[in-house]
């Protein structure tokens, strides 16, 4: 049985941590409605950033502070210079021009700081969390935490009156237009605030696993967080990273030792098919009515 | 009258050009060329950036000392992202420009060129990747792992904690990314197991392994007395702190030869204390070629790259690596004669006897039909600060290894 | 050369459906092909082999694919593993004593079924769904090659094709593995051209455009679009076959990874949608630009051009390679095969300024 919580719990953890770097990838379709496939590069240049930062000699929360405000500013940029220009061209070149975006940073950002593995020290420590014998994973507990503290301040936002409008921006551009809102300006501020969500991904998995371009690939779990999530609903980014955390840990848990491999990659896959085929839009996404 | 001029001036540049490379090349001898086309871009970033720099600071120290027998050496590097058909292109371009010695740091790269390279006659050096059964030379006549293999690693790490503590009855777990890569040790230790009446399990995680918490919550459960870790990149370090969290003494700790520095500030350099690894070469500069490097090559300005790295863990294998070939190139000049070529490189590699590159590595021997140099390495410990040596240069299981090189060799030679 | 509009008038049905109206490019289409034909001995081994071999066979998979993505609209992100079945099954049946011919047609069947029962999901979804459910076909598929010893080959993880024949003419020599490759891209191509002129391609082009509308006027989306992930499967399937025979020669997981997935739909969207000129200058973009980009960064920095470290050379040819993809689909959304279009048209009536085809 504490095997079986363990499992749960730190399985949970870390599909939190997976919701973060799922976060920006739901705030930007959410708005624009373009799935970007450079938010793992985004994450990895965040971590890289802060990790520049600190090594100039900058305490560690006030190097992920500037990495943030970097990031809101690259994301706008990123918006204003590429995405813009974009507007009205068919989807699928959009998300090749994010994927063009994923390559340029997968080389720049390596090529420019070391493509040799980083460390970043959040001075969490080592020593396991111990509660009635169920060990949990420090770092996983905090990244959580921050995890939950996230998404929680970015559906809070979205009930302010800027996110009001950002919700109306994504609801129809047309009608935002019609009733004197920016769309341009709110797409722009949401790269800007999934930049910021980038950062909190870089830094946690990078103080996990080292900061070195593989971060960029948290993308393929972000994605399978948001397809099981719904892909426009931050309700859905929570659920989701919970649902392939949990799954992921658990199921493989107990399977590993019979399959002779590690099955977690297959139980995620399954997850993504199945979802698909009960509920095509995912757990709390949009149905999409579709008219002739 | 213009246009032509245009294109007038550039092409009398050229030909200036390879009028005066050509005078070069009359005055000097031949010179020699190692195709070193490698993964800085992908999968292999971790090792690749100071692996190549090693070799290359050790070659211009080759050539900064009058070169080999006169020659010098020319290095070819290219980048192929762990891409096949960047390598195989990389690999077609640097033949055609004369390279005979080529090293691709890339499994998938290296095991698909295997084939050609045979082929056409030059040597193809895989130490620390590709495929373990290469060992077999006559199987593999072009091939040269020239360092300890996976099944060789595992030996020697067994070895070790039969000498320290002994074997019989303990639990061993084997976390390993979940790759033919991670597997690769299985076969030789299950057989060391049934020898010396030890219990072993495998514990695989996903690829890439950034994220291991269910492997782990399995591993405490069964309680290992030594627990082996088997990954590559920011696996290992996550390896280990996922070791240390589920209250695994680093001590108790065995990795596999991708360990080294980095992974040790990610982890925590305090806190992986006691962790031991396999190692094919010395670590630091406290060595007579390193020494020269540094004199000649670091403190001149001429380094391949940043002089912080130079005596790393994986500066030091590249370095090793081309020790091994720079030698395998003044045997074959010395007994074959100039001008260089494939056949007179691979029979100079299996003239190499108890070279040991003086101090940086064990004593290695190449033969016609071991081309792994007898598989040594030791085992040492990192002490927060560095790597200390709690073993000596040794070779263990000599025949559970040879077994497992020669049926998967027979395999091969039977078509795969 | 000079407005080559002129004289071309269609006074048939039959001749103004022709696959090249226009004389000019009937001479194109022959002088290329000619040079497709003569290509072993007017370049080198290297730029056969690592060039125009490679191009061929990635062009043969990039059409494959954009049947199913430009013509029939279903985005496929898992299109390697595809390949992959292709390969593996066809290099076991040859090992297991099946001529090459038929391991061919053999890989290709297996990876149409394969294909078509995860294509099945696509019944369900569409767009970025449908992503997700072939993305998740390539990981199943990466998943079951690599941990079943069986079929990768061992513990190596390295399968070796055969020696094979094609025809009764032995495939060992480079110029062989070319024509084999030319064979099934030409193949491919002439399908491709066809394929749109036929009931199945239009039927396919209503699906892309609107599935519902396709349905109210009597075009059946459930056998339309299953169809067009059979024949797109089998096509992957045999060129993912050629690929190991043909180029590889050995076969290992990571050649037909999730990366390679991207890298044909990076080939068909740079390419162009739907085009076959598209195909072959995706194919050629995609796979030859990083190795020219490396080539000629290494040249510069060897002769001194550049001083910087080895690593960012080496990260170089990705930051350009990026910076052009996003610069080609800022400059022409449409991809390569529209610049293409444009310039034809451009030549077409020059040196008048428009023209109507």
């Amino acid at each position: 049985m504490a095997y079986f919580i363990e499992l749960l719990v730190n399985g949970a953890l870390v599909g939190l941590m997976y919701a973060l770097a799922a976060l920006g990838f739901v705030l930007i379709y959410k708005s624009a409605g373009v799935p970007n496939l450079a938010q793992g590069a985004l994450v990895m240049m965040a971590a890289f950033l802060v990790w520049y930062l600190g090594s100039l000699g900058l305490p560690i929360w006030i190097a992920i502070l500037a990495g943030a405000a970097l990031m809101f500013g690259f994301g706008l940029l990123v918006e204003r210079l590429l995405l813009r220009r974009m507007v009205g061209q068919p989807v699928i070149m959009v998300v090749m021009l994010t994927l063009g975006m994923e390559i340029l940073l997968r080389g720049l950002i390596p090529g420019v700081f070391g493509a040799s593995p980083k460390s970043i020290d959040l001075g969490i420590g080592l020593a396991p969390v111990i509660v009635a014998d169920v060990f949990m994973n420090r770092a996983y507990l905090i990244g959580g935490l921050v995890a939950l503290l996230l998404i929680g301040a970015s559906m809070l936002f979205f009930r302010t009156r800027l996110g009001t409008k950002l919700r109306a921006v994504s609801d129809d551009h047309v009608a935002s237009w019609a009733v004197g809102l920016s769309v341009e300006r709110a797409i722009g501020l949401s790269w800007g605030i999934a930049g910021i969500a980038a950062v909190g991904a870089g830094v946690l998995w990078g103080s996990v696993q080292g900061v070195d371009w593989t971060l960029s690939t948290l993308l393929f779990p972000a994605i399978a967080v948001v397809i099981l999530g719904g892909i426009d609903s931050i309700k859905g980014v929570l659920v989701g990273g919970l649902a392939v955390g949990i799954l992921g840990s658990v199921i493989p848990g107990y399977l590993d030792a019979y399959a002779g491999g590690s099955t977690r990659d297959v139980v995620t896959s399954v997850i993504i098919l199945l979802t698909i085929l009960v509920r095509p839009h995912g757990i709390f996404g949009r149905e999409d009515i579709e008219r002739i | 009258m213009t246009i032509l001029k245009r294109i007038g001036q550039p092409a009398a540049l050229a030909l200036g050009l390879a009028g005066a490379a050509g005078g070069a090349a009359a005055q000097d001898k031949e010179p020699i060329k190692f195709g070193l086309l490698q993964d800085f871009t992908a999968v292999y970033t971790f090792v690749t950036g100071e692996y190549n720099q090693g070799q290359q600071d050790y070659l211009t120290l080759v050539n900064e000392e009058g070169g080999v027998d006169g020659h010098m050496i020319e290095a070819i590097v290219r980048d192929t992202g762990n891409e096949p058909q960047r390598g195989i292109e990389a690999y077609n371009r640097a033949r055609e420009e004369g390279a005979i010695l080529f090293d691709f740091l890339s499994t998938p790269v290296s095991r698909g060129l295997v084939d050609q390279v045979m082929k056409d006659e030059v040597v193809l050096i895989t130490p620390l990747h590709g495929r373990g059964d290469a060992a077999a030379g006559e199987t593999f006549p072009y091939v040269f792992p020239t360092m300890a293999t996976y099944w060789s690693q595992a030996a020697i790490l067994a070895d070790q904690i039969k000498s320290s503590d002994g074997l019989e009855g303990k639990k061993i777990a084997v976390v390993h990314i979940d790759s033919p890569f991670g597997r690769e040790p299985m076969p030789v230790l299950e057989k060391i197991a049934e020898v010396e009446g030890f219990e072993i399990r495998a514990f695989p995680y996903a690829s890439p392994g950034n994220e291991q918490s269910a492997t782990w919550s399995e591993v405490r459960r069964y309680r290992p007395d030594v627990v082996f870790i088997w990954g590559a990149g920011g696996g290992q370090s996550v390896s280990v702190q996922q070791a240390i969290r589920n209250g695994i003494d680093p001590a108790a700790i065995r990795s596999v030869v991708w360990m080294a520095e980095t992974d040790a500030n990610n982890v925590g350099a305090d806190a992986m204390v006691g962790l031991k690894r396999f190692e094919a070469t010395a670590t630091g500069t406290d060595n007579p070629i390193l020494e020269r490097i540094v004199e000649k090559v670091i403190e001149p300005g001429l380094g391949a790259g940043d002089s912080s790295n130079v005596g790393s863990s994986y500066y030091n294998i590249g370095v090793a690596t081309m020790t091994v070939a720079v030698e395998a190139a003044r045997l074959a000049l010395e007994r074959e004669g100039a001008p260089l070529t494939g056949p007179k490189l691979k029979a100079g590699f299996e003239m190499i006897e108890g070279f040991d590159a003086e101090g940086l590595m064990p004593p290695i021997t190449i033969t016609a039909t071991d081309h792994q140099g007898g598989g040594y390495g030791r085992v040492s410990e990192w002490t927060g600060s560095e790597w200390k040596p709690v073993s000596d240069w040794t070779t263990a299981y000599e025949d559970i290894v040879h077994e497992e090189i020669e049926t998967s060799a027979a395999t091969y030679a039977g078509g795969n | 050369m000079f407005y080559r509009l002129s004289g071309v008038r269609h006074t048939s049905y039959p001749a103004a459906r022709q696959l090249w109206p226009i004389a000019a490019d009937r001479w194109q289409v022959g002088v290329l092909a000619l040079l497709a034909l003569l290509a072993p001995l007017l370049i080198s081994d290297l730029y056969l082999g690592s060039y125009a071999l490679p191009w061929l066979i990635w062009t043969a998979a990039a059409l494959s694919l954009s049947l199913l993505m430009g013509l029939g609209g279903q985005l496929h992100f898992g299109f390697a593993a595809v390949m992959a079945i292709g390969a593996y099954s066809s290099i076991h049946l040859a090992r297991g004593g099946v001529p090459f011919e038929f391991a061919l047609l053999g890989g290709g069947l297996t990876a149409a079924v394969i294909g078509t029962a995860f294509g099945a999901a696509a019944l369900r979804v569409k767009g970025l769904y449908l992503v997700m459910a072939t993305l998740a076909m390539q990981y199943l598929v990466d998943w079951v090659i690599s941990n079943v010893p069986a079929i990768s080959g061992g513990a190596q993880a390295t399968l070796r094709t055969p020696e094979v024949s094609f025809l009764w003419i032995p495939i060992d020599s480079l110029d062989a593995r070319y024509y084999v490759a030319l064979l099934w891209t030409v193949l491919m191509t002439l399908f491709f051209l066809n394929v749109k002129r036929t009931s199945f391609g239009r039927a396919l082009a209503a699906i892309r455009d609107k599935d519902f509308a396709a349905a109210v006027i009597g075009v059946d989306p459930f056998r339309t679009k299953l169809t067009a992930f059979m024949t797109a499967s089998f096509a992957g399937g045999v060129s993912g076959a050629i690929l190991a025979f043909c180029y590889y020669g050995a076969v290992t997981p990571e050649q037909f990874g999730f990366n390679v997935s991207i890298q044909l739909v990076a080939m068909v969207l740079v390419g162009g949608l739907g085009s076959v000129v598209g195909g072959y200058l995706g194919a050629g973009f995609v796979l030859l630009v990083p190795i020219v980009l490396t080539n000629l960064i290494a040249g510069l920095g060897a002769a001194g051009w550049f001083s910087i470290s080895q690593n960012l050379t080496a990260h170089l040819p990705l930051i350009f390679y990026g910076g052009m993809i996003i610069g080609f689909l800022l400059f022409e959304p449409l991809g390569l095969a529209k610049i293409y279009d444009n310039i034809r048209k451009y030549f077409l009536v020059w040196p008048f300024r428009h023209s109507g085809s």
